[in-house]
C-alpha cells in the first residue's frame, strides 16, 4: 500500500519525474526531489535500517540529517543518510549494519543480550585472560564502526573556493530569510545559507493544517529573488565557525569557505524525543519528521497514530496529521494542565481526544520489532517523571509522533566562543554573551513566536549592521511568553528499559544512571563512559537529554551541568570534500628541463623537487649512485646545487647580525672569506648549518640547507625585528641558481670558461670571488662538502641552464657527469660531513656532533649561547662518530635508526648514516654511541632490524683520506 | 661563452605545450601555444600569459624611497602601485620596491645604472620572478579556488596590490590596464613558477581558459 498523499502544496517533489530503484534487493518507485528514506516511506517500507549497538529496527525518526541509523550504501558510497541524500534513478541500496540484510539481520540476537551488555562494559571487559585479548580485540574491531570503506572510490574533484560577504546567515528558515532581506535593503552583500534542499525552514512544514505559513514562505521568497545582493544557498551546512568569521561551507560540489564581516546564526532547533519504552521503533518518529513527510514530500506517517507531546508543537503536528488524512487516535500530553488556546480548542474540535498529564509508557511492538501495533498510556506524574502503571490504558496505533521539547542548534555559536545559559522560560540553553561579529536569531535564540522570531532577525541585523559601522534603528523583540517550548523532563522510567536517549549508539536511561553511579557524573566523563553524543549525529538528538538526566541525578539544575564540546565539522564530511584539489606546491630549479631530459629521477627534498641520480638503462640505482659519486673522485661531477637558502644580508650591522644570529665568528671576517655558519635555536638545539661569505664590507651573502632556506630567513627577520639593527635581508635563494662542480679535474674544467685565476694557490679552499663563467658574472664559492676541489657556482638563475650547459660541454672531454642527491650523500659522508636534520634531531645540541670547534662561546652574545652554556655544565650523554664496519663485512646491513648495543644490552645511540663506499672499500656513516667510547678505533655493536649484532669501529674523518693512509682502524 | 637567451622561470612546464617562442628583453617566451583563434577564445574565459621577460628591478633600504625620488620614480604608498610611463612601480613595504617595465620602460635600465652611494643604505635586490598575467570572464573563480584574498574589483582597488598565498605560494597580484584591457598580474618567485603555471592552467582549462601567448597582447610582435 503507497503511502504517498496527493499534491501537497509546496511540495518538493517532481511528480512528473519518477524515480526507480532497490533497496536490500526490492524494487521501489519515488520521485525527483525525494530523499532515500521519503521514496521508501512512500512506499510502505518501515525498516530502513539497523541500530549500531542491538541491531534494533529502525524506521525515520528526524528526517532531518539526525537519522544516523538509516545510513545505505550504493556500493560505490557508504554511510549515505537516507533521510537527507536524494534519491536517484538506478540506486541499488542496501543498510549499512547488518548482517544478511535489514529484515533479517542475524546481528538482532544482541538486542537480546543487551542486559549482558551495559555501557562501558568492553572498558571492564575482556582483560583478563591477557591471552584472549586478541581473540577479543578482533571482534570488537569488527563491530565497531559503521560501513565499509571503498578504497576504489572513484576520485572526483569537489573544490574548495574562497567568498566573501558582508553578512553570513547560517540558516534559511523565516528569521534567516527576514534578516537577509532587511540586510539586503540595507546595503549589504548577503550570504545566506540553508542545509534543506529548499529555503524556508518551518514555514516548509510546521503548518498546523494551515495554508498560512506556505504563503508567508512564497512572500518571503519572492522578495529574496528581488535582491541581487542575496546570495542563497541550499542543500549546504556551514560546518564551522573559525576565528575572523570564517565559516566553511559544504556543498555537493565542494566545500565554499565564507569570510564574512558579520555573521547571523539563524539555524534554529532540534526537536528532541521524549524518552520512553520503545522511542526507537520504526513508525515513531518526531513530530517535525512526520510534518516534513507529509508537506515536503507528501507521504502519510502512518495511518493511524497517536501524538505525545509536551508543548504546543504537539498540537500542530495532530492538526497537520490530519490535514494530511491520518487518523490521530490521541494526544497524549505530559503536562498536567496540557494546552490551551486556539490550538488545543482546533484539536478538540476536531474531535481528537486529548490526555493531560499522561505518557506513553511503552510502545507495542509488531513482531520482531518491525513496528508499532499500539501504545500503552498511563497518568504522569512530570515533576517526579513518574509513570502510574497502575493506570495503563492500551490504544491501537501504527504510528508515534514525539512532540518534547528542542535543543538549539547552536555548535556554531560554541565555536564562535558564545557564553550560553539556560533559560528556564523556554527550558533551552540560549546565547548569554556573543562574541563580536557574531549575532544569534530566531529558535537559536530562545524566540519562538513566527512573528517574534522574524523580528528577532530584524533585530541581529540592525545589530550586525552598527557593528559594520552603519546606522540603524534599535529593534527590541518581545520576551516568550507562555509554556516553554520544551518540556524540562520528558522522560519516563520504566523496569524493563529500552528507554532510549541516545539512538546512534542504543544508549537508555539506566546506562545514565549507571555511569553516575560509577562515578561518571561530569558530562565531559560521562560523554566518553557512555559515548553519548559520540555517534555520528554528535548528539543532535540525545545530548539535551542526557543533560537533564544528569541533572535530575545530581540534583542540580540543568546550567551546572554545562555542555560538551560542539567541534567542526557539523556533520560527516566526505575526505574528498577535505582534500580539494589538492596543491601540491613545489620548486623547480632552472635546469629542471636539462635534469630531466638526461634520464634524471627525482626526488623531493623539502619543497623542491630535484635529481636524486641519474638512470642509465640495465643499470641499478645503487651502481648508478656509486658511479656518479667515483666520477667525482676520479674526474669531475656536477650537481644543480640551486635548492640550497641563499640569503645576502646587507648594512653597516651586518657582521653584528651575523655574529649574535649564528655562533661562530665574522666581525673579523675579510671580504673574500667564508666562514662556517652553524645556527642553533634558543634551547641550544642545531638547527641549521651552511656557511657565510663576506662579499663587501656590508654584505654577507649566507648558504642554509635545502630545507631550511624559508625558516632560516624567517628566523632572520624575527630576530632582526627585536635587535633592530641596521640590516637588511634579501632571499635570493630562487633568485640565484647554483651547480657544484667537484672532483680532481674541477678546476681544469672550470678554467676553460673564466679568465680569472681559480687557481688552488690563488684561491683556496673558504673563499669566494665574482667571476664571469661563460660569460655570465657568478658568484663561486670554494666550500669543500663533497670533494677536496669543489666550486659553487651561483649565478642568475635565468642564465643558469645555459652556464650548466657550457660547464658539461666544456667537461665532456674530462668525462664530467652530473650526479644527483644520493651520491651527494655519500660524498660528503666519505668527506666526514655530517647533515643537520639527518645526522642530527631536534634535541641534538653542538657537543654532541663535536661541534665546538664552530662555537665562540666568548662572543657577547649569540642565540642559543644562554643554554649551551648550562648544557656544558652537564656530561654528554651520547656523541656522534664517523665508523666503519669490518673489513670484507658480507652480513646484514645495518640501516639508518638501527640501535648502538652494548655489551650490557643497553641502548647508547643509533645509526644516522651509513653506506658502502667504492672509494674507501668500506661501509662507513655516522653513529651516536657512548662518550666513552668515542676514541678512534673504539668498537661498538650495532644490531641491525633481525636482531644481528654487528661489529663497528670508531675511525677518524675524512674517510677518503684515513682510507689512502690506511689508519682508518 | 655562452649567448643562449636567458629562461623565463616557467620554461620546464611550458615545455609540453610545444609553444612558439620569441626573444623579449634578452629572454626566450611564449609567443603562441596554439592559433590566434584558439587563443582569443581562450582569453575571453582565463588566459594565462607568461610575461617573465619584463625588465625588473629590485631595491630595499633605509633611505630608498629617497634614492627613488632622485631618481625621479614616482613614490607610491606601501602596498600600492603606480604607473609611471610603461613601467609600473610597486611598494611592496616601507622600505622595498618593485619596478617593472612593460615592453617600451626604460626605467629599470637606468635605475640599474644609477649610482647607489654607499651612504644611503640602498641594496638592489636580485629577482627572478614568475610573471603572469590572467584575464577573462573566469579569472575570479580562479581566484576564489587559489586565493582567501577577496580579489573581486570592489576589494582590490585600483592602485592597490595585495601580497598573498595563492595556490599554496606567496605571491603579489594587482590589477591593471594593459594594452586597454583589464588584466591581472601575478609575481611569484621563480622557482614556484613553473607549479603555478600548471596549477592555473589546470583550473583554467576547465572553464574553456588556457595558456595564451604574448602575441595575444601584443599583436605587433605576431
Amino acid at each position: 500500500m503507497s503511502m504517498r498523499l496527493p499534491k501537497q502544496n509546496g511540495e518538493w517533489i517532481n511528480r512528473s519525474k519518477p524515480v526507480k530503484f532497490t533497496f536490500e534487493g526490492a524494487n521501489f518507485e519515488g520521485y525527483e526531489g525525494d530523499t532515500i528514506s521519503s521514496a521508501l516511506w512512500a512506499g510502505n517500507e518501515r525498516i530502513l535500517g539497523r541500530s549500531f549497538k542491538y541491531h534494533r529496527p529502525r524506521g525515520v525518526l528526524s528526517l532531518a540529517n539526525h537519522d544516523v541509523n538509516v545510513m545505505v550504501t550504493d556500493t560505490v558510497d557508504t554511510n549515505m543518510r537516507g533521510d537527507v541524500v536524494a534519491v536517484k534513478a538506478g540506486m541499488k541500496l542496501t543498510a549499512v549494519n547488518t548482517e544478511g540484510g535489514v529484515r533479517n539481520d542475524r546481528s538482532r540476537y544482541i538486542d537480546k543480550m543487551a542486559k549482558l551488555l551495559p555501557v562501558g562494559f568492553y572498558y571492564k571487559a575482556f582483560h583478563t585472560p591477557k591471552s584472549m585479548f586478541p581473540f577479543w580485540e578482533n571482534i570488537i574491531r569488527k563491530a565497531a564502526g559503521l560501513g565499509v570503506v571503498n578504497f576504489e572510490y572513484p576520485r572526483i574533484l569537489k573544490r574548495k573556493t574562497h567568498r566573501h560577504c558582508d553578512l553570513l546567515i547560517v540558516g534559511a528558515g523565516p528569521t534567516g530569510l527576514t534578516a537577509a532581506i532587511v540586510a539586503a535593503k540595507n546595503g549589504l552583500e548577503v550570504v545566506i545559507v540553508d542545509e534543506n534542499a529548499q529555503a524556508g525552514g518551518s514555514l516548509t512544514y510546521d503548518r498546523a493544517g494551515s495554508p498560512e505559513p506556505l504563503s508567508q514562505l512564497q512572500e518571503l521568497m519572492a522578495e529574496v529573488a528581488r535582491h541581487s545582493n542575496i546570495t542563497l544557498m541550499t542543500g549546504s551546512y556551514a560546518a564551522g565557525y573559525y576565528t575572523d568569521h570564517l565559516v566553511p561551507i559544504v556543498r555537493p560540489d565542494g566545500i565554499v569557505k565564507v569570510r564574512a564581516r558579520a555573521v547571523i546564526v539563524a539555524s534554529g532547533v532540534f526537536e528532541q524525543p521524549p524518552v520512553f519504552r520503545n522511542n526507537d521503533l520504526p513508525g515513531v518518529m518526531l513530530g517535525s519528521a512526520a510534518q516534513r513527510l507529509i508537506y515536503r514530500y507528501a507521504v502519510k506517517p502512518f495511518n493511524n497514530g497517536v501524538v505525545v507531546t509536551a508543548n504546543a508543537h504537539g498540537y500542530r503536528v495532530a492538526l497537520d496529521l490530519l490535514q494530511a488524512g491520518c487518523k490521530v487516535s490521541a494526544v497524549i500530553d505530559l503536562r498536567a494542565n496540557g494546552e490551551s488556546g486556539p490550538l488545543a480548542a482546533e484539536v478538540a474540535r476536531k474531535g481528537v481526544a486529548v490526555r493531560k498529564g499522561s505518557c506513553i509508557y511503552e510502545v507495542l511492538p509488531q513482531a520482531g520489532n518491525m513496528g508499532v501495533r499500539g501504545v500503552q498510556v498511563c497518568n504522569y506524574d512530570e515533576e517526579r517523571a513518574e509513570a502510574d502503571a497502575s493506570s495503563i490504558e492500551t490504544i491501537e496505533c501504527d504510528g508515534v509522533a514525539m512532540c518534547a521539547g528542542w535543543a538549539p542548534a547552536a555548535a556554531l555559536l560554541y565555536q564562535a566562543g558564545t557564553a550560553m545559559r539556560y533559560d528556564n522560560e523556554v527550558h533551552q540553553f540560549v546565547p548569554n554573551r556573543l562574541p563580536e561579529g557574531v549575532f544569534a536569531a530566531g529558535k537559536v535564540n530562545g524566540v519562538y513566536k513566527l512573528e517574534d522570531r522574524m523580528h528577532d532577525g530584524a533585530r541581529a541585523v540592525a545589530e550586525a549592521m552598527r557593528h559594520l559601522g552603519m546606522d540603524a534603528p534599535a529593534v527590541t523583540v518581545a520576551a516568550h511568553a507562555g509554556a516553554a517550548p520544551s518540556h524540562p523532563y520528558p522522560v519516563v522510567p520504566h523496569p524493563n528499559a529500552k528507554n532510549f536517549v541516545d539512538f546512534d549508539e542504543d544508549l537508555q536511561v539506566k546506562d545514565f544512571i549507571n555511569a553516575a553511579k560509577e562515578g561518571f557524573d561530569n558530562i565531559e566523563l560521562m560523554k566518553r563512559f557512555t559515548t553519548v553524543g559520540m555517534g555520528p549525529s554528535q548528539g543532535k538528538h540525545s545530548n539535551m537529554n542526557a543533560i537533564r538526566i544528569l541533572a535530575r541525578i545530581r540534583g542540580v539544575a540543568p546550567e551546572k551541568i554545562g555542555t560538551t564540546t560542539a567541534r567542526p565539522f557539523f556533520h560527516p564530511t566526505p575526505i574528498g570534500h577535505l582534500g580539494g584539489r589538492s596543491f601540491h606546491p613545489h620548486r623547480v630549479t632552472a635546469m629542471h628541463s636539462w635534469h630531466k631530459a638526461a634520464g634524471a629521477v627525482l626526488s623531493e627534498g623539502g619543497v623542491w623537487v630535484r635529481p636524486a641520480y641519474y638512470a642509465k638503462p640495465g643499470m641499478s640505482a645503487q651502481d648508478i649512485v656509486q658511479d656518479e659519486a667515483m666520477s667525482v673522485r676520479t674526474s669531475a661531477g656536477m650537481i644543480d646545487a640551486s635548492t640550497l637558502g641563499k640569503i645576502e644580508i646587507c648594512g653597516p650591522d651586518a657582521s653584528h647580525f651575523l655574529e649574535r644570529f649564528y655562533t661562530g665568528s665574522y666581525g673579523s671576517q675579510k671580504v673574500g672569506e667564508i666562514r662556517f655558519a652553524l645556527l642553533l635555536d634558543e634551547a641550544g638545539v642545531v638547527v641549521d648549518d651552511g656557511v657565510a661569505a663576506r662579499i663587501a664590507d656590508d654584505k654577507f651573502y649566507v648558504s642554509t640547507n635545502t630545507a631550511n632556506a624559508a625558516p632560516v630567513y624567517r628566523e632572520m627577520q624575527r630576530w632582526l625585528q627585536k635587535w633592530k639593527l641596521n640590516v637588511w635581508l634579501i632571499n635570493v635563494t630562487g633568485a640565484y641558481a647554483a651547480m657544484n662542480l667537484a672532483g680532481p679535474n674541477a678546476c681544469k674544467i672550470l678554467s676553460k670558461l673564466t679568465s680569472d685565476d681559480i687557481s688552488e694557490k690563488a684561491f683556496p679552499a673558504s673563499h669566494f670571488m665574482e667571476a664571469k663563467v661563460a660569460g655570465v658574472t657568478a658568484r663561486i664559492l670554494r666550500v669543500n662538502f663533497v670533494a677536496e676541489q669543489a666550486y659553487e657556482i651561483h649565478v642568475p638563475a635565468p642564465q643558469a641552464r645555459a652556464v650548466w650547459e657550457a660547464i658539461m660541454e666544456a667537461g665532456a672531454q674530462e668525462g664530467l657527469r652530473p650526479f644527483g642527491t644520493d651520491a651527494q650523500r655519500l660524498l660528503r659522508l666519505e668527506m666526514g660531513n655530517h647533515l643537520v636534520s639527518h645526522d642530527t634531531d631536534g634535541l641534538t645540541n653542538p657537543f654532541e656532533i663535536g661541534a665546538e670547534w664552530a662555537l665562540r662561546m666568548g662572543k657577547p652574545f649569540f642565540v642559543g649561547q644562554r643554554s649551551l652554556k648550562i648544557i656544558a655544565k652537564r656530561s654528554v650523554t651520547k656523541r656522534l662518530v664517523p665508523y666503519m664496519l669490518d673489513e670484507g663485512y658480507s652480513g646484514e646491513m645495518p640501516q639508518e635508526c638501527n640501535l648502538v648495543i652494548n655489551a650490557s644490552g643497553e641502548i647508547k645511540g643509533r645509526v644516522t648514516s651509513i653506506a658502502f663506499s667504492r672509494s674507501v672499500g668500506r661501509v662507513i656513516g655516522f653513529a651516536y654511541v657512548d662518550p666513552a667510547d668515542v676514541a678512534p678505533g673504539s668498537r661498538f655493536q650495532i644490531r641491525a632490524d633481525s636482531g644481528a649484532m654487528v661489529n663497528a669501529t670508531v675511525v677518524k674523518t675524512p674517510f677518503i683520506k684515513s682510507s689512502n693512509e690506511g689508519d682508518q682502524a | 661563452m655562452t649567448t643562449a637567451p636567458q629562461q623565463t622561470p616557467v620554461a620546464s612546464a611550458q615545455q609540453r605545450l610545444s609553444p612558439k617562442m620569441t626573444v623579449a628583453h634578452g629572454m626566450e617566451i611564449p609567443l603562441e601555444f596554439s592559433s590566434a583563434e584558439i587563443e582569443h577564445k581562450r582569453k575571453v574565459n582565463l588566459g594565462v600569459c607568461d610575461v617573465s621577460c619584463f625588465p625588473r628591478f629590485g631595491v630595499k633600504g633605509r633611505n630608498v624611497v629617497q634614492w627613488l625620488q632622485e631618481n625621479k620614480v614616482d613614490i607610491p604608498e606601501p602596498n600600492s602601485w603606480v604607473q609611471q610611463g610603461e613601467s609600473l612601480v610597486l611598494r611592496l613595504g616601507n622600505g622595498e620596491f618593485l619596478v617593472e617595465d612593460q615592453f617600451e620602460g626604460k626605467l629599470c635600465a637606468a635605475l640599474d645604472e644609477a649610482v647607489m652611494p654607499e651612504a644611503y643604505g640602498v641594496y638592489k635586490i636580485r629577482r627572478n620572478d614568475a610573471a603572469l598575467m590572467l584575464s577573462g570572464s573566469h579569472v575570479q573563480e580562479l581566484f576564489s579556488e587559489i586565493c582567501a584574498i577577496d580579489l573581486r574589483d570592489g576589494a582590490l582597488l585600483p592602485g592597490k596590490l595585495v601580497m598573498t598565498q595563492m595556490a599554496g605560494i606567496s605571491a603579489t597580484v594587482l590589477r591593471q590596464k594593459f594594452n586597454g584591457e583589464d588584466v591581472f598580474r601575478i609575481w611569484c618567485d621563480g622557482t614556484y613558477g613553473s607549479y603555478l603555471w600548471d596549477t592555473l592552467l589546470e583550473i583554467a582549462e576547465e572553464s574553456g581558459g588556457g595558456a595564451v601567448g604574448l602575441s595575444c597582447y601584443y599583436k605587433e610582435m605576431l
